[in-house]
C-alpha cells in the first residue's frame, strides 16, 4: 500500500471514530459493535468448537464427547448438557457482576442472544426449571441467577417455568471442595414438590455456570425420580478441554 | 449482612445481625437480682437486609401487623423464637463470638471510617482476620454508641439514595425482598445496593502524638510572591470563622499545591484533622513526596486505587476523592486539588463524598486552574475566591492561536482532509517543534493510534508515539515522554493535567470537537512553557469554528495574564 493511501484508508478511520455515534458498547470488553462484539464472541464462545454430548464442555469441532464423559465421568441423569460460552476472562467477569456486583438486570442484555444460541442447540423444551438456591445464600444474594436467566428465556421463546424444584439442605460452597468432595456434598440436597406436574416433560434444566456438572446432576437425579421425560442442561458457562486451553486462551 | 428484630428481656426492639453479641448490653445486672423471672431474649426470623427491615418501624406489639402490609415481606414465614434455641438453628448466623474483647487495632483502623460490609471484609482480609470478626468489631463500636449501620442504599422520603456516593439514579431489580437498587455511580468501590450494609464511625480519626512533633517546618518552604501573597490569604481563611469555602482560582502551572502548606501546617498544630484530596490517583502521587518534604515528621497515609486497604491513622490524610468516599465525619479540613478533573455525574458523587467526610463546622479549600461555572456561582455568593494567576518564572501564560481547518464532519472524500490542510499543518507543526517537543492532543482515545500513523507518515525523521489512558505502555511513555525522547507525542486530555514536560508544545486537533469545553482547553494549553528553563511555549488550536469554548478559554488566559500583570507579578 502506498504511503497515500496509507494516509487515506487512516483518515477514514479516523472520521469513523470522531463522529460515529451511538454503537451499543460490548457488554464484556467495554468495547464497539455491542452487546458482545465479535473479538469477544470469538475469545469466548469459539463458534469454531463443539459442545461435548454429554457435559456441554468446550471441546474440539471433530469430537463428540470430552475426555471425562468418554471415561465415563459424566452426567449420568442428565440427557445432555450445553454451555454457551468459555468460563473465563470477561465472561466469567460479565456472569460476576451478575451475582457478585447485584446486578441481575445484565441479564436481560443477553437474553435475545442466549435464546437465539440455546433453540440451535437443544430440542424444544415444555419447560423451564432453574436450578434452585440455597435459602441462606439466596437471602444474602438476594436473587437467584438462574432464575434470572430461566425468566428471560421464558420472555424471548415463550417457553413456561415450572416451578417445585427444591433445594433441601445447606450445602457447603462448590468451590471450597475437591471434585469427588462435590459430587457427595450434593446427594440429596434437591427434591421435588408437586411431582405430577413434572412427569413426562422435557425440560431445560438451567444454571449459570457448570464446572463439574455436579449440582445440575443432583437436581437431575431429584428430577428422574419423578419421572421426568428428557432434561437438557442449559449454562452460561463452562470450562474447555484441558487440551484445547492454549488454543482457546 | 442479615439483621434481625430483637425483643430484649426489658421488652426494648433492636435491630441487630449479631443477637447473641448484644447480650450483654441489654441484660442488666439489676434486672436478675430482682429474682423476676427473666423474659427471654427473642429474636424475629428469618433476617432481611437491614434497608428493607428498617422502615417497619413500629411499637413493638404491632410488628407483625406492620410486615402484613408490606407488600412482598408479608409472605416470609416470620417467626419469633428464643435466641437460645435459634443458636443451634441457625449456627453461624445469629451467634456471636465467644470473645466480646474489642481488637484494639481493627478498632483503631475504623476511626472516622465509612465503610461497607465488602470493604469490612478486605479489611479483614489485610488483618488475616475472618469476615465475622470484623464485622462483629464494628458491631460492638455501634452497640457502645460509636458507630452505625446504614444500609447502603437506603429509602429516602423521595425514592432511594446510596448512602456512600449519594446517588439516586439506581439501577432496579426485583429481589426476593421487593424492589431492590444497585448504585451505578460508585461501583469502582465495589457493590453498593439495598442488599449491603455501611459502618459508619462516629468518632474523629486518632491523631497520633498530637502536639509532640515540631509542625512547622514549612519555613524551609520557599515561596513566590505570588504564592506567598496566596499562602496568606488561604490561611486568613482557614482562621477566620466566616467562609466554610473558598477557591483557590490559580493558573496552569502557578504551584498552588505549597500554597495550602501554611495554612495546613497552622491546622495540624491546632490538633486539627487534615486531608488533601484530589480526583486522580497520578496527582496524589505526585502530591505526595511534595507533603512529606514539606512536613518530615508526619506520618503521611495515602489512600488511593479502588482497594479499601488497610488505613493507619496519621496526622495528616492524602487520598484520591474515590477514597474520600470512605470517610464519614473525619476531617476539620479539606484541600480538595482539582475539584473540575471529573464529569460532571462524577462530581456529584465528589461533592457528597466531600461533605460526608468533613465534620461539622469544618473548612473546604478547592483548588482549581479552570473552576465549573457552577462551582464559581457559589463561592462566589457564600465564599472567597483567592487567586494566583502567576507562574514561578514571571512570564504570561501562552495564548493559544486559533487555526481553521475543514470542518472534519462535512468532508466527505476524506483523503482530501489533510491534503486541504497540507503544507501548512505540517510546517506549523514543524514550526512549534523548534521550540520543544509537541504534545498532539486528539479529541477521542480511538483516534491516538490514528493520528500516530499519520503523524508518523508526515515526519517520517520524528521520534513520535501516542497513548491513552488505558494503554498498557503508559508508564513507559510517559517517562520516555518526560525523558524528552519524543519529538511529538499523540494523547487525550489525560495528559491534560498536572504533567510538566520540559519544553513543551502544544497542538490540539479539531479543538471545536464537543469534548472539548474552556476548561480542558485552558489545561491543554497549559501544559506549554511551564517550566523556569522554559518558560513560553505555543500552542495552536486547529479547528473548523472558533466555538464558544476556545473563546472562553483563549479570555480566560488573558484574563490570568492581565491580572497578574496588575498585581506586578509578570517582568
Ligand atoms: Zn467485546
Ligand atoms: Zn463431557
Ligand atoms: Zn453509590
Amino acid at each position: 500500500m502506498s504511503k497515500a493511501s496509507i494516509i487515506i484508508n487512516r483518515t477514514q478511520e479516523l472520521l469513523r471514530s470522531l463522529w460515529y455515534k451511538g454503537e451499543e458498547v460490548c457488554l464484556l470488553c467495554g468495547g464497539q459493535d455491542g452487546p458482545i462484539c465479535p473479538t469477544c464472541i470469538k475469545e469466548y464462545f469459539h463458534p469454531e468448537l463443539a459442545r461435548c454430548q454429554a457435559c456441554g464442555k468446550l471441546i474440539a469441532r471433530e469430537s463428540t464427547y470430552c475426555r471425562d464423559c468418554l471415561e465415563h465421568r459424566g452426567p449420568q441423569a442428565l440427557t445432555r448438557v450445553t454451555a454457551w460460552g468459555h468460563y473465563a476472562g470477561g465472561w466469567r467477569d460479565f456472569i460476576h457482576r451478575i451475582k457478585y456486583q447485584a446486578q441481575p438486570r445484565l441479564v436481560q442484555k443477553i437474553a435475545h442472544l442466549l435464546a437465539e444460541w440455546a433453540v440451535t442447540q437443544l430440542p424444544p423444551p415444555d419447560s423451564i426449571v432453574a436450578v434452585p438456591m440455597h435459602p441462606s445464600r439466596l437471602a444474602e444474594r438476594g436473587f437467584n441467577q438462574a432464575e434470572m436467566i430461566s425468566s428471560v428465556l421464558r420472555w424471548e421463546l415463550g417457553i413456561p417455568l415450572l416451578n417445585g424444584l427444591e433445594r433441601v439442605l445447606p450445602t457447603r460452597s462448590q468451590a471450597e471442595l475437591s471434585r469427588q468432595e462435590r459430587l457427595h456434598n450434593l446427594t440429596g440436597a434437591f427434591k421435588v414438590r408437586d411431582q405430577k406436574n413434572f412427569s413426562g416433560h422435557i425440560i431445560w434444566l438451567v444454571d449459570d455456570v457448570t464446572t463439574t456438572g455436579a449440582t445440575l446432576e443432583a437436581c437431575a437425579q431429584a428430577l428422574r425420580a419423578v419421572e421426568v421425560g428428557e432434561i437438557y442442561g442449559l449454562c452460561l458457562a463452562a470450562g474447555i478441554e484441558k487440551n484445547l486451553v492454549s488454543a482457546g486462551d | 449482612m442479615l439483621f434481625y428484630l430483637v425483643r430484649t428481656p426489658k421488652g426494648e426492639l433492636v435491630l441487630s445481625p449479631f443477637p447473641e453479641l448484644d447480650k450483654p448490653y441489654f441484660e442488666g445486672g439489676s434486672f436478675k437480682e430482682d429474682g423476676k423471672n427473666i423474659e427471654p431474649y427473642t429474636v424475629l426470623t428469618p433476617g432481611v437486609p437491614l434497608a428493607y427491615l428498617e422502615t417497619v418501624a413500629v411499637p413493638s406489639e404491632s410488628i407483625l401487623r406492620a410486615l402484613a402490609r408490606e407488600d412482598v415481606l408479608k409472605s416470609f414465614p416470620w417467626h419469633w423464637g428464643d435466641l437460645e434455641y435459634l443458636k443451634d438453628y441457625l449456627p453461624g448466623v445469629v451467634v456471636g463470638p465467644e470473645s466480646r474483647e474489642p481488637n484494639v487495632e481493627i478498632v483503631k483502623s475504623l476511626r472516622g471510617r465509612k465503610l461497607t460490609e465488602d470493604e469490612l471484609r478486605m479489611l479483614a482480609t489485610s488483618y488475616g482476620l475472618k469476615p465475622e470478626e470484623v464485622w462483629q468489631q464494628a458491631h460492638l463500636l455501634v452497640r457502645a454508641g460509636l458507630g452505625e449501620w446504614v444500609p447502603a442504599v437506603r429509602r429516602e422520603r423521595k425514592g432511594w439514595r446510596c448512602q456512600r456516593c449519594g446517588e439516586s439514579e439506581l439501577e432496579e431489580w426485583p429481589s426476593i425482598y421487593g424492589a431492590a437498587f444497585t448504585c451505578p455511580s460508585c461501583r469502582s468501590l465495589g457493590t453498593s445496593s439495598t442488599l449491603k450494609v455501611i459502618y459508619r464511625d462516629l468518632r474523629t480519626p486518632a491523631r497520633e502524638n498530637f502536639g509532640l512533633r515540631s509542625l512547622n517546618k514549612t519555613s524551609d518552604l520557599v515561596l513566590t510572591p505570588a504564592q506567598e501573597k496566596a499562602a496568606g490569604q488561604v490561611l486568613e481563611f482557614v482562621q477566620s470563622t466566616l467562609e466554610s469555602e473558598a477557591l483557590l482560582w490559580a493558573a496552569c502551572g502557578a504551584g498552588k499545591t505549597e500554597v495550602c502548606f501554611p495554612a495546613a501546617a497552622w491546622a495540624l498544630g491546632q490538633g486539627k484533622s487534615v486531608l488533601f484530596a484530589a480526583p486522580r490517583q497520578d496527582v496524589i502521587h505526585d502530591v505526595a513526596p511534595r507533603l512529606q518534604q514539606a512536613f518530615p515528621d508526619l506520618s503521611i497515609p495515602v489512600l488511593s486505587g479502588a482497594s479499601a486497604a488497610k488505613f493507619s491513622a496519621g496526622d495528616l490524610v492524602l487520598a484520591t476523592t474515590h477514597q474520600v468516599l470512605r470517610f464519614y465525619q473525619a476531617f476539620d479540613l479539606i484541600f480538595l486539588d482539582e475539584l473540575d478533573a471529573f464529569p460532571y455525574r462524577d462530581s456529584r458523587m465528589l461533592q457528597w463524598g466531600v461533605t460526608q467526610a468533613l465534620r461539622p463546622g469544618g473548612k473546604i479549600l478547592f483548588l482549581s486552574a479552570t473552576p465549573d461555572p457552577a462551582t464559581l456561582k457559589r463561592i462566589r455568593k457564600e465564599g472567597k475566591i483567592i487567586r494566583l494567576p502567576a507562574r514561578h518564572h514571571r512570564r504570561p501564560l501562552p495564548v493559544p492561536v486559533f487555526k481553521k481547518m475543514p470542518d472534519w464532519s462535512r468532508v466527505k472524500d476524506s483523503g482530501s482532509l489533510l491534503s486541504k490542510m497540507q503544507p501548512g499543518f505540517g510546517s506549523m507543526l514543524a514550526a512549534l517543534r523548534e521550540h520543544g517537543p509537541v504534545i498532539f492532543f486528539v479529541p477521542k482515545i480511538s483516534s491516538v493510534n490514528v493520528w500516530t500513523e499519520i503523524l508518523k507518515s508526515i515526519f517520517p525523521g520524528w521520534s513520535i508515539a501516542g497513548s491513552y489512558s488505558r494503554d498498557p505502555e503508559r508508564l513507559d511513555k510517559l517517562v520516555a515522554l518526560r525523558r524528552g525522547d519524543f519529538d511529538l507525542f499523540v494523547a487525550t486530555s489525560i495528559l491534560e493535567r498536572g504533567v510538566t514536560i520540559e519544553g513543551a508544545q502544544v497542538a490540539v486537533m479539531a479543538a471545536d470537537h464537543p469534548v472539548f469545553d474552556e476548561r480542558s482547553l485552558v489545561q491543554m494549553a497549559g501544559r506549554a512553557g511551564r517550566t523556569r528553563a522554559n518558560p513560553s511555549g505555543g500552542v495552536i488550536f486547529f479547528a473548523a469554528r472558533e466555538t464558544a469554548a476556545i473563546r472562553t478559554a483563549v479570555r480566560w488566559i488573558n484574563e490570568q495574564n492581565e491580572l497578574a500583570r496588575t498585581a506586578g507579578l509578570l517582568d
